[in-house]
C-alpha cells in the first residue's frame, strides 16, 4: 500500500446534509489504516455556483495551500470539490503568472503545485487497491446495487479518473464486497439534475425521476454514489420527488463508502446509516 | 432570419477571451453536444450547438437573452464528447457571466432566477468561508419571489418537508448529538477575511473585462 496519510477536504455538506458520508468516509480510511488529516479552516469550493474560474481558482487554491504546506495529497469525498480542485491545480501548474497572481490576493493563497487531489473512490481503488481492502474484508454485503457516479468522476475529460460512458471502477469495489451490480449503463453517469433544483425543481425531478426509475427497474436493492448533491437530490429530496411526480420508489440510496464500510464489519451507526432519509434497514440484513 | 447588419462581429472575441471560451472557433457544428445532452432529452429547444453557432456569427442579443442558458445543468457531457475539445459546458458558463453583465449595463434582461440563486449561494460562501443552506435560502427565496412573505412562503412550500427530515435524521438540529444548532447556524472559518479579499479580487478582475 503506497498511502498512508492524506490531508482531508470533507466538503459543506458533511457539516449537515451529507453527515453520513462524512461519517463513513473516516471510519473506513480508520479501518484501512490510512491517516487522514481534516485540512484545517477549509473554505468551500464554489460548487457548480462559482461560474466565473477565476474565483474557481481562489478558492480552490487556499485549500491546495493547506494541504500542500503538510505535503499531503488532499483527498475529497465530494465530486464537486473534486472537480474544482482537480480543474484548479491544472490551471496554476500551467500558469505561474496566474499563480503569481493569486498568491498577490493574500500569502495564504501561495501554492506551488507540488500535491495532487484525490476523489475517494480514486484513492480506494487506485491507491490503496482491491488486494489491500480485500485482506480486511470480513463481511459479504449480498446486495444487488446500481452503481451511479454521476458527472465528475469520468468528465470532463482534464480531471477524470474513469471513464466518462461506462466507469468501473465503484462496480468494482461493489464485486470486491460481494455485491451484485445491476444493468445500469445507461444511467450511471446521467446528472441527477441537482444543480438545478433550486431554479428549475421540474427538470431535476424529471432527471432524478430517470435515475430512480431505472435502478427500481432493474431489480436494485439500493443505488450507491459518491457525490453529496447527487445525494442530496435521489436520497434526501426523494420523497418530494415521490410526491410531486405521483410515484413510488422506497429505493435506499447509501454512499460507496457506506456499503465498503458494512464490509469491513463497521457498525452500521458508526457509518451513519440512521442517517440516510429513506430507509436503509432492510439492506442491512443482506450483509452477513 | 438573421439580419446582417444587426450583427456583433466581435462577440465571439468577447467569449475567446475569457477563460474557458478559448476553443469556441474550433467547433465544426456537428451537434455531438446537443445530440448527448440531458437537458436536450426534456427541453427540446434547448439546443447548446445552436448557441455555439449563433455567438460565432455575432448575434449577441439574441444569445445572451436565451432563456435556456439558464437550464444547463454543468454535468460536462458536452464537454467530454466534443471531438474538437471545445469545452462547452464553460463555453456556456461565459456566456452566462456575459449575459449577467449586459444585464447590469440595462441591455437584457434575465429572467430566470438563477443568477439570484448563484449569487445569494456566493454570498454565503464570502460572509462565512462555507456553504450556508438556510442563509442562502433566505436571501434567494424572497428576491425571486419580490417580496419576504411570499419568498418565505415558497420556501416552505419546497424546503419545509425536507427541513424536518433533516432534523428527524439529525442532520440538522439537536438530534444527531453534534450539537444544538449543528447547521442550523452557519459553520464559520477563522479567515473571512481572505474570503472577502478573494471576492474583491474576482470583482476587479470583472471590472476589466
Amino acid at each position: 500500500m503506497s498511502v498512508e496519510k492524506l490531508a482531508y477536504l470533507p466538503g459543506c455538506p458533511s457539516e449537515a446534509t451529507a453527515l453520513e458520508q462524512h461519517m463513513s468516509t473516516e471510519a473506513v480510511f480508520e479501518k484501512l489504516g490510512v491517516e487522514l488529516v481534516e485540512l484545517e479552516e477549509w473554505n468551500c469550493c464554489g460548487a457548480a455556483e462559482a461560474e466565473d474560474q477565476n474565483l474557481v481558482y481562489a478558492l480552490n487554491a487556499r485549500n491546495l495551500a493547506i494541504a500542500e504546506k503538510d505535503n499531503l495529497d488532499i483527498m475529497t469525498p465530494c465530486s464537486i470539490c473534486y472537480y474544482n480542485l482537480a480543474r484548479t491545480n491544472n490551471a496554476l501548474k500551467a500558469n505561474e503568472e496566474l499563480r503569481a497572481e493569486i498568491k498577490g490576493i493574500d500569502p495564504s493563497l501561495e501554492y506551488n503545485g507540488t500535491i495532487t487531489p484525490k476523489h475517494v473512490i480514486d484513492v480506494l481503488v487506485n491507491d490503496i487497491g482491491l488486494e489491500e481492502i480485500k485482506s480486511k474484508l470480513v463481511k459479504k454485503v449480498e446486495l444487488k446495487v446500481a452503481p451511479y457516479y454521476g458527472c465528475y468522476l469520468g468528465r470532463p475529460p482534464e480531471t477524470a479518473f474513469d471513464d466518462p460512458d461506462d466507469p468501473v471502477l465503484m462496480d468494482q469495489l461493489i464485486e470486491l464486497i460481494g455485491g451484485e451490480n445491476v444493468p445500469f449503463s445507461a444511467m450511471k453517469t446521467k446528472c441527477c439534475g441537482g444543480p438545478l433544483m433550486m431554479t428549475r425543481g421540474d427538470l431535476a425531478f424529471e432527471m432524478a425521476r430517470k435515475i430512480l426509475e431505472t435502478a427500481k427497474n432493474a431489480g436494485a436493492d439500493c443505488i450507491a454514489l459518491a457525490c453529496p448533491l447527487c445525494g442530496m437530490m435521489l436520497d434526501a429530496k426523494q420523497p418530494d420527488v415521490e410526491k410531486a411526480l405521483n410515484v413510488k420508489f422506497e429505493m435506499p440510496i447509501v454512499y460507496i463508502t457506506q456499503l465498503l464500510g458494512l464490509a469491513l464489519g463497521i457498525d452500521s451507526s458508526k457509518l451513519g446509516l440512521q442517517k440516510n432519509v429513506v430507509d436503509t434497514k432492510k439492506i442491512l440484513g443482506k450483509v452477513v | 432570419m438573421i439580419k446582417t447588419w444587426e450583427l456583433d462581429p466581435n462577440f465571439k472575441n468577447e467569449i475567446l477571451n475569457e477563460l474557458g471560451g478559448e476553443n469556441l472557433t474550433a467547433c465544426y457544428q456537428c451537434s455531438t453536444c446537443t445530440l448527448g445532452c440531458p437537458i436536450t432529452e426534456l427541453v427540446p429547444s434547448y439546443n447548446p450547438r445552436k448557441i455555439i453557432q449563433m455567438s460565432l456569427l455575432g448575434m449577441r442579443t439574441e444569445v445572451l437573452s436565451n432563456p435556456d442558458l439558464w437550464i444547463c445543468a454543468i454535468c460536462q457531457t458536452c464537454t467530454a464528447r466534443c471531438p474538437q475539445n471545445v469545452v462547452v459546458g464553460d463555453v456556456l458558463a461565459v456566456i452566462r457571466l456575459l449575459a449577467e453583465k449586459a444585464e447590469e449595463a440595462g441591455e437584457i434582461k434575465i429572467e430566470s432566477p438563477r443568477p439570484l440563486f448563484e449569487t445569494a449561494f456566493l454570498h454565503t460562501v464570502e460572509k462565512y468561508g462555507r456553504l450556508y443552506d438556510i442563509g442562502l435560502a433566505m436571501e434567494y427565496y424572497p428576491k425571486r419571489e419580490g417580496s419576504f412573505i411570499k419568498g418565505q412562503k415558497a420556501m416552505m412550500d419546497d424546503y419545509m418537508a425536507f427541513g424536518m427530515r433533516m432534523f428527524f435524521k439529525g442532520k440538522m438540529g439537536p438530534l444527531g448529538g453534534h450539537g444544538l444548532l449543528k447547521g442550523v447556524l452557519p459553520s464559520k472559518i477563522k479567515q473571512r477575511d481572505v474570503m472577502k479579499k478573494i471576492f474583491k479580487w474576482v470583482e476587479e478582475k470583472e471590472k476589466e473585462r
